[in-house]
């Protein structure tokens, strides 16, 4: 108790002295501070900002351990990491590249991308938006802790029961993951509701369903999963929590319970899952392979067909990732068709970028590249996915690296190949300059090659009989040239990594500021200045078909027509209340997982204390007056 | 919101008769699951599936005629209404006979 007050004592006098003494001020200080806007804001570009950053830390993390792993599977035999510390070390790859790494970074392209597109000043709720970035940070933050208090959570990134219960994992690794997962999928799950709601309601005049563009129509279908696939998640976190915590018995079978209940419910997410990290980067290859064969979307409408029939098969297959449980073979067998079944829409989505690209005039940018790389990328991903969906071929790879191969196919292929194609594409939209073209095309390079260096490999790594999740073979296994080989793809995609970061430092210092549509693009959010001002548009836009800024290009209007006269624009105002409700459920799960009861509770009081503060708050947001909003205008065309 | 209040007057009329119908089958439809239960007309093993198949048509009344659940005016609310309840179903349904 004494030291919290000398620590209390000596903070407030620090903050005195850096603040030129304690007077009237200090708020005010605070407040002018630029920290103190980025942390308040409900700027969805902001906040889409923001998510760009946490995410691009936790993928360093996440990179890291998975040097560590490869690293140790240099050698046979290797005694770099192994055992426990190796466990953890997957455990935590998995979990971070999934929760921290590629939904956050695809919410960072959603938040900075979809009001432009369909033509909104704000997302529906800005306040929960808000809310929803902290909740991510403190959900990573609270599970990365793990490292520096040691004990980190080391059952696989699926913790099955019941080696992720207590008589298995005893102390707080696991904890780490229940709690940091469910803080960030409360947060998940608002911004997923957020983004439901703006798109179905804050689209501009003219912008109908089906004129909406390709990114915009992937959120909302990944949204919906959010929105369905998020509460079983949260539903079996609790149980896991009730189970280590307080003592339940959901799972133990001598109390009447059944390890298998965890299983269903974390697939019922999980397969869902694997489709919400995935539409969106269909959506931004859609974008990005229209844009640069300057043709239209081949096949639009059945593009949005099948995007919606994947969203709905997504959640009719979770049980093919259980099919060595002993469900049976009718259940595999129906379990097995549905997913073939999906193969359906996916293929009527490369046919279409296929299709797109053909006859067009195609500019290879950095952007287009990782597009092109995609495709037969994602469709190797796809093979082996079809595979893997025939239960008895299922016994043979179950739990090898051919399973390993996959998925990161999928991911990596699919994905994080989206995640930076929306990067090298959207940048000048965000910042107002392009990234460096010539790093990039080393970038795309480096990590194209490095991947299928590291990942074709591994199919026959599975086929030869290695298991996944393991520390160590021996020499007379044969397993070590494909291993080193894999391990050296792994450094190649690392120096890849570090080679982008060099692009935005470098492009940042040699920054060219460039006009409104820098790509000849075709959708709204290239009719607005580059960045966006923080009203986006000034007038409302009217759409008036498909490709709306495209097809005013065509009519020979370089800018697109109003919906409405220029007047005064209405803006929600900054509030600190997001990041302080946060802290709370920060507090309380950081006190549940060192099972300190009462820390828990009274961060949980905080918290809900906070929300009733909220609740009373009259704050209706303010009015950007039009003759501001004019000379922000001239300000940007000068 | 305020264009809509005359179009709900012109139609409080017909609704009456909506009501007064619905109510009529739904007393109907309990009273058969009463009966089924109570009188031995269908083997035992059909009363429980009989009976979740006269709730799942008296919700839908319930949600279309006493909740005004209207497709129309609502049609993407409903629509995710009835694919969550859709999930939930085959999600439990699943978990019933697999586990």
């Amino acid at each position: 108790m004494a030291t919290l007050v000398t620590i209390i004592v000596f903070i407030l006098f620090l903050s005195a002295i850096l603040t030129g003494g304690y007077n009237k001020e200090l708020m005010d200080r605070f407040r002018s501070h630029w920290l103190w806007d980025w942390i308040t804001t409900v700027d969805h570009k902001k906040i889409g900002i923001m998510y760009g950053i946490g995410g691009g830390f936790f993928f360093i993390l996440g990179g890291i351990e998975a040097l560590l792993i490869r690293t140790q599977l240099f050698y046979p035999n290797n005694d770099f990491i192994v055992g426990r510390a190796f466990n953890e070390l997957l455990t935590m790859h998995g979990t971070t590249m999934i929760f921290f790494v590629a939904m956050p970074l695809l919410f960072a392209l959603m938040n900075m991308i979809v009001p432009l597109q369909i033509g909104a000043r704000d997302v529906a709720f800005p306040f929960l938006n808000a809310m929803g970035l902290w909740f991510f940070i403190a959900g990573g933050i609270l599970m990365n802790l793990s490292w520096l208090f040691g004990n980190a959570p080391d059952a696989g990134w699926t913790n099955y029961v019941p080696i992720a219960a207590n008589e298995y994992s005893a102390g707080t690794g696991i904890d780490y993951y229940v709690l940091g997962l469910q803080i960030s999928g409360f947060g998940t799950l608002m911004s997923g509701i957020n983004f439901l709601a703006t798109i179905i309601n804050m689209r501009t005049e003219g912008m109908s369903f089906l004129r909406m563009p390709l990114f915009t129509w992937t959120s909302f279908i990944s949204s919906a999963l959010i929105l369905f696939g998020f509460p079983p998640l949260t539903a079996g976190l609790f149980l896991i929590m009730f189970e280590r915590l307080f003592g339940a018995n959901f799972f133990d079978v001598a109390a009447g319970g059944n390890p298998i209940i965890w299983e269903h419910l974390f697939w019922i997410f999980g397969h869902p899952e694997v489709y919400i990290v995935v539409l969106p980067a269909f959506g931004i290859m859609s974008e990005v392979i229209s844009t640069f064969s300057k043709k239209r979307l081949f096949g639009y409408t059945s593009m949005v067909f099948a995007t919606i029939l994947i969203g709905f098969l997504g959640f009719m297959v979770w049980a093919h990732h259980m099919f060595t449980v002993g469900m049976g073979p009718v259940a595999n067998s129906i379990f097995a068709i549905a997913t073939m079944t999906i193969a359906v829409p996916t293929g009527i989505k490369v046919f279409n970028w296929l299709f797109t690209m053909w006859g067009g005039k195609i500019r290879f940018t950095t952007a287009m590249l990782y597009a092109v790389g995609f495709i037969p990328t994602f469709v190797m991903g796809g093979v082996t996915g079809v595979m893997l969906s025939t239960p008895p071929g299922d016994y043979q790879y179950h739990d090898s690296y051919f399973v390993v191969a996959h998925f990161h196919y999928v991911l990596i292929g699919g994905t994080v190949f989206g995640i930076l194609a929306g990067f090298y594409y959207w940048w000048p939209k965000i910042f107002g300059y392009k990234l460096n073209e010539k790093l990039g095309k080393w970038n795309f390079w480096l990590f194209f090659i490095g991947f299928h260096l590291t990942f074709l490999i591994q199919h026959f790594i599975g086929l030869f009989g290695m298991p996944r999740r393991v520390f160590t073979y021996q020499p007379e296994d044969g397993l070590t040239l494909i291993n080193q080989i894999s391990t050296v793809g792994a450094y190649m995609m690392a120096v890849a990594t570090i080679l982008f970061v060099v692009n935005v430092i470098y492009s940042y210092r040699h920054r060219v500021p460039v006009g409104n549509d820098p790509w000849d693009g075709r959708t709204l959010e290239w009719s607005i200045p580059s960045p966006a001002p923080f009203y986006n548009f000034a007038q409302l836009p009217k759409v008036r078909a498909l490709d709306a800024f495209w097809h005013e290009k065509m009519k020979g209007n370089k800018e697109m027509e109003p919906a409405e006269p220029l007047g005064p624009i209405h803006m929600p105002s900054n509030n600190h209340l997001p990041i302080v409700i946060v802290l709370g459920f920060f507090i309380s799960g950081l006190g549940f997982v060192f099972r300190s009861n009462e820390v828990g509770a009274l961060g949980l009081i905080f918290a809900f204390l906070m929300m009733f503060v909220r609740s009373f708050e009259k704050d209706h947001g303010y009015h950007v007056e039009t003759d501001e909003v004019e000379k922000v205008e001239k300000g940007v065309k000068a | 919101m305020e264009q809509a209040k005359p179009q709900q007057e012109s139609q409080a009329t017909e609704s009456d008769a909506k009501h007064l119908a619905s109510f009529a089958v739904m007393i109907v439809l309990t009273a058969i699951a009463f009966a089924a239960v109570t009188m031995d007309i269908v083997p035992p093993a059909m009363v429980v599936p009989l009976i979740i198949g006269l709730a799942a048509i008296q919700v839908m009344m319930q949600f279309f005629t006493f909740m005004h659940l209207d497709f129309k005016k609502h049609r993407i609310t409903v629509t995710f209404i009835f694919t969550g309840l859709l999930f939930g179903v085959i999600c439990v349904v699943a978990l019933k006979y697999l586990v």
